[in-house]
């Protein structure tokens, strides 16, 4: 009899474990964290929010690409660069995203586009650990002097109004980008996208 | 049946002609739009599609029979000629219908490689039922 409890221990032991084990691949917290739609309209506050970029650089894409200018920049393979989209509200947003995604839906429109700002010190760091560190082939080291210049430049930049009173708070933004030529400095497009949000408390 | 209220044309830029849209799936606008959730009182009533520059180009008209403003969400899915996906699903993108407003609203492919579209809508107010049925919240691009 002691012998039959000796082995039955396991074999419940193993049972039990194994009802614990769910088939969801997943990892499950007591905080009560989803994922969400990323491409939710989202409403939280009157700050600008994942939807605002997301539908601006979509309209600033769309635009862009019906340009003659940025057809004509596709087909020749021209080069483009991008200044940060720069954030003229007082609030903190981190407006790059914006030059970022309509960077990257171009670029799967076949735009072609060099590096610049921030970047540029990782790009230069790079080529100097090649060339100057002394550890790497001659022969496959990226030569200095070799990187290209961009014809065109795109820039913009995000403002806004705010207006409050005792039971509403109204924000208005309007999100402006261009498209310049470097050499001439002349603005071959631009477009804006208007925003408002509103709360009512 | 209701015959088709689409009228959906490629315009061949190049040669300066026009072509009849050829859709996945036919060229109704039911065919083209998917609501999530019975719209009561909004209503795509008109779709228009050309092709020029090598874009896809659709226009629609969103009618309100309400007296009352709506709210509207939408988005673009943009399919090549065979019906697959060639961009990402894009974000819902909020509008006011207006009291009795027929409202028309362009948009212009991001890629050049889309071909046709399919248009998602849903309309918080209005979701009562449907093949979402009971399940609003749960359907609703909205946060």
């Amino acid at each position: 009899m002691k012998s039959c409890r000796i082995l039955l221990a396991p074999a419940l032991l193993s049972l039990s474990l194994s009802a614990c084990v769910t088939t969801s691949p997943t990892t499950e917290g007591s905080g009560g964290v989803s994922y969400g739609d990323s491409n939710a309209v989202e409403t939280v506050t009157t700050d600008l929010g994942s939807t605002d970029i997301q539908t601006t650089s979509e309209t600033m894409t769309q635009s862009l690409l019906q340009t003659p200018v940025l057809q004509d920049i596709i087909r020749k393979r021209g080069l483009l660069m991008a200044s940060p989209v720069e954030n003229k509200t007082s609030e903190y947003f981190d407006t790059k995203l914006i030059t970022d995604t309509v960077l990257s839906q171009l670029q799967k429109n076949g735009v072609r586009y060099v590096i610049a700002g921030d970047e540029m010190q990782n790009q230069v760091d790079e080529l100097r650990r090649q060339n100057q560190s002394g550890l790497y082939k001659k022969s496959s080291t990226a030569k200095v002097g070799n990187m290209q210049g961009a014809q065109y430049r795109l820039d913009g930049s995000v403002s806004s109004i705010i207006k409050k009173a005792a039971n509403i708070k109204d924000v208005y933004y309007k999100i402006n980008m261009r498209l310049i030529e470097i050499e001439s400095g002349v603005v071959e497009w631009s477009d804006e996208k208007e925003i408002r949000k509103t709360l009512r408390r | 049946m209701k015959r088709l209220a689409v009228i959906a044309v490629f315009g061949l830029a190049c040669l300066g002609g026009v072509a009849p849209a050829q859709g996945a799936d036919g060229g109704t606008i039911a065919s083209k739009v998917g609501e999530l959730g019975r719209m009561e009182y909004l209503k795509v009533s008109d779709m228009k599609a050309v092709r020029r520059d090598n874009l896809l180009r659709v226009q629609i008209t969103v009618t309100n029979s309400s007296s009352d403003n709506q709210q509207l969400y939408y988005r673009f899915l943009w399919l090549d000629s065979d019906g697959f996906s060639v961009w990402n699903e894009g974000p819902w993108k909020p509008e006011i219908i207006y009291g009795k407003q027929d409202k028309i609203i362009s948009v212009t492919a991001p890629t050049f490689k889309a071909a046709d579209f399919k248009l998602e809508v849903q309309s918080p107010n209005n979701s009562t039922s449907g093949p979402h049925s009971g399940s609003t919240a749960d359907s609703s691009p909205y946060r």
